[in-house]
């Protein structure tokens, strides 16, 4: 058995989260969502004027629909810049941590031995630029895990490997522990 | 033959089928209502191209399901000991499981499944809200082969030799029972709220069954008449009392029905808890996996010396639809003080010590008061204003008011954290005072939020995510709570304690 000390603890002497000097998404990810906002602006403006151009009834509004779908882009664009400015990641020796919100900001971290599993995402256009999502899953269920978009590919996988090198070794220890 | 998953392989071929025909159901769920109404609705020169679509559609199932197959594959890396499976038709996703968080690996079989002779294989991970992997054909050895590979790796199984225990073991005598009266005091002072939506759901019931009636012209007269001469001769208070008893009525039937003979049986290592009148329902519960332990009293209950309490476990295969597994939370109505203490001292380890507590800003007053007095008042007001049958009932708003105010008022006198070395308890609650008992290692991961105009003042917000549910802690002093994140982070990382 190891020698059993129970010191008191320092508290505001402990590591602060809340300094930790994140990383933000990569340049590139902002053209992945400005590629699918206007994907999205698309649809809707292709079936708005469809709809114009069938509906006699509507064609008056005309003005009014091109109002409201301009107020929507600059609305979406303002907040997905914003949410994009936001956003930041840091991976601790013990764990990891994002930032994220459109007005609240919000901080969530996970402990590396609390992660269930990871996920590597990478969509169609992601693939262009060479970037990933990373997803960090734990047993918090929906609203406990970490999802860090717009990481370089490369550096999404080695820290993918590192995570799941932690964890081994977190195991490992366990068991000792046990045994 | 000796099953060698260490490559990246396809399941069966077979797979295409199942994967197209799922598709093609959940489609016809979607759009059946649409797809019959079009067939009754279209002209019979049309027919042709309806079928035509259909068919369609289902040959776009077989492609989709086609390029599924080609670009699923699973292996199980021995090195690294993981699961790893590649997906993904247009996107390339990559999921990997180490072995140690599989919770659980289910083998069955569909009807389709069965005509064409493969299983079905899906591996749940702990609560995670991801894509559980299901793997949709795969024969039979192959299954349990992949079963036992992924398993073994594995602890023991805790629930197995539990249950095997319980098997041998001689009856004890229970440590908790609840008794008839316990449970009679129960079921008249609790519960009053899911009492109330059933009877309103009855009435509506009754309501929409009237509705039906005048659809089908049937005595629509006499039916009425009946109908409204009730309503005439029912006076306000006579109704008010019959909802009262009917609903004390439905909260005893219903207590007893579910809590009949109560017991809690200590075992090893381990609670057993059998309840039920007509359904006995037998739960065993290992205290490390409790996540929350909860315990609530209300005035009158508290009077009465009672407590109702209910662990929380960790919700496993939580569905990606969102619905939770129910039977996760186990309620012991009617405990008394001590036997409260000895449960929670069984289930903790200790009994919990208060500790700092930590307590709300005051401007946690102002959102409840704006949306749920402030803004009705004011648009009951203005339609009173414009409506004269609503003018007469002006003074309704000065009682809803006082009532409302001081009903959040309490909630914000109850919103307390209190933090101490293993334990934090948080307490809540306006007429039902609950507390909820977490240690730190149970902690999964922790959010802080705060709205800008609140940085100058230092007020922030958090939040406590466990495998059992959310503990939230709002309006609380910003610096105080980064401190207590840290501290947290400090005791979950720095030791290596499990949470289960």
């Amino acid at each position: 058995m190891q020698l059993f000390t129970n010191d008191t603890i320092d508290i505001p002497a402990l590591p602060k989260y809340e300094v930790v000097e994140l990383y933000k998404p990569h340049s590139n990810y902002w053209k992945i969502i400005v590629i699918n906002l206007l994907i999205f602006l698309g649809i809707i403006g292709i079936g708005a004027i469809v709809l114009t151009l069938t509906l006699v009834e509507y064609r008056a509004e005309a003005k009014f629909i091109i109002g409201i779908y301009s107020a929507l882009t600059l609305i979406l664009f303002l907040f997905f810049r914003l949410s994009f400015k936001n956003r930041g990641y840091a991976f601790r020796a013990h764990d990891v941590m994002c930032k994220s919100g459109i007005i609240v900001e919000s901080t969530t971290i996970v402990p590396l031995n609390r992660i269930q599993h990871i996920e590597l995402n990478q969509g169609v256009f992601s693939r262009m630029y060479q970037l990933g999502t990373l997803q960090i899953f734990t047993a918090g269920g929906q609203t406990g895990h970490i999802r860090i978009s717009g990481i370089p590919i490369d550096e999404a996988k080695s820290l993918r490997d590192m995570i799941l090198k932690k964890l081994d070794l977190t195991e490992n220890q366990i068991t000792k522990n046990a045994e | 033959m000796a099953y060698d998953f260490s490559k990246p392989q396809r399941q069966s071929a077979f797979g295409i089928i199942i994967m197209a025909a799922h598709t093609v159901v959940k489609l016809g769920k979607a759009f059946g209502v649409l797809i019959i109404l079009a067939f009754v609705k279209t002209p019979s020169n049309y027919l042709a191209y309806m079928v035509l679509g259909i068919g369609l559609i289902i040959l776009l199932s077989f492609v989709f399901a086609y390029l599924w197959y080609i670009n699923f594959t699973f292996f199980l890396d021995q090195t690294k000991q993981e699961f790893v499976v590649n997906k993904g038709i247009f996107n390339r996703d990559q999921v990997t499981i180490p072995f140690n968080k599989i919770q659980q690996v289910n083998i069955n079989q569909s009807i389709l499944q069965k005509i064409i002779g493969v299983y079905g294989l899906k591996i749940d991970t702990a609560g995670s809200n991801g894509e559980e992997v299901s793997i949709k054909a795969i024969d039979e050895a192959s299954a349990y082969n992949l079963k036992e590979h992924l398993l073994n790796k594995k602890a023991f199984n805790v629930d197995d030799t539990l249950v095997e225990q319980i098997h041998n073991q001689i009856k004890q005598t229970p440590f908790l029972r609840i008794s008839s009266l316990t449970l009679l005091k129960v079921g008249l002072t609790s519960n009053y709220g899911r009492s109330l939506l059933s009877i309103v759901a009855f009435l509506y019931g009754i309501y929409e069954l009237r509705h039906l009636v005048d659809s089908f012209k049937i005595d629509k007269g006499e039916i009425q008449s009946t109908l409204s001469s009730m309503v005439s001769i029912a006076t306000f208070i006579i109704l008010i009392a019959a909802i009262l008893i009917l609903l004390l009525v439905i909260n005893l039937v219903r207590t007893f029905y579910k809590y009949f003979e109560l017991e809690i049986t200590k075992h090893e290592h381990s609670l057993l808890i059998s309840f039920g009148l007509i359904a006995k329902k037998t739960t065993l519960v290992s205290p490390n996996k409790v996540q929350i332990s909860k315990y609530s009293q209300n005035y009158f209950q508290k009077k009465l010396n009672i407590l109702n309490m209910s662990l929380k476990q960790a919700h496993f295969g939580e569905s990606k639809k969102g619905h939770e597994m129910q039977g996760n939370t186990i309620d012991i109505p009617g405990c008394n003080l001590k036997e409260k203490n000895e449960l929670l001292k069984m289930i903790l380890g200790q009994q919990p010590l208060n500790g700092k507590t930590f307590v709300p800003n005051w401007r946690f007053l102002n959102l409840p008061i704006f949306f749920k007095i402030v803004f009705p008042v004011a648009v009951f007001l203005i339609v009173g204003f414009n409506v004269p049958e609503v003018k007469s009932f002006f003074g309704l708003a000065i009682p809803y008011s006082v009532i409302g105010i001081l009903m959040i008022y309490i909630s914000y006198r109850k919103h307390r954290i209190a933090v101490s070395q293993y334990f934090i308890i948080k307490s809540s609650g306006i007429w039902d005072i609950s507390k909820e008992i977490v240690s730190p290692n149970k902690i999964q991961a922790i959010t802080t939020f705060q709205y800008p105009w609140h940085k100058s003042i230092d007020v922030g917000h958090l939040c406590l995510h466990t495998a059992a549910g959310k503990i939230h802690f709002k309006y609380g002093n910003y610096t105080e709570i980064k401190l207590l994140v840290n501290y947290w982070l400090y005791q979950v990382e720095s030791g290596n304690e499990d949470w289960m």
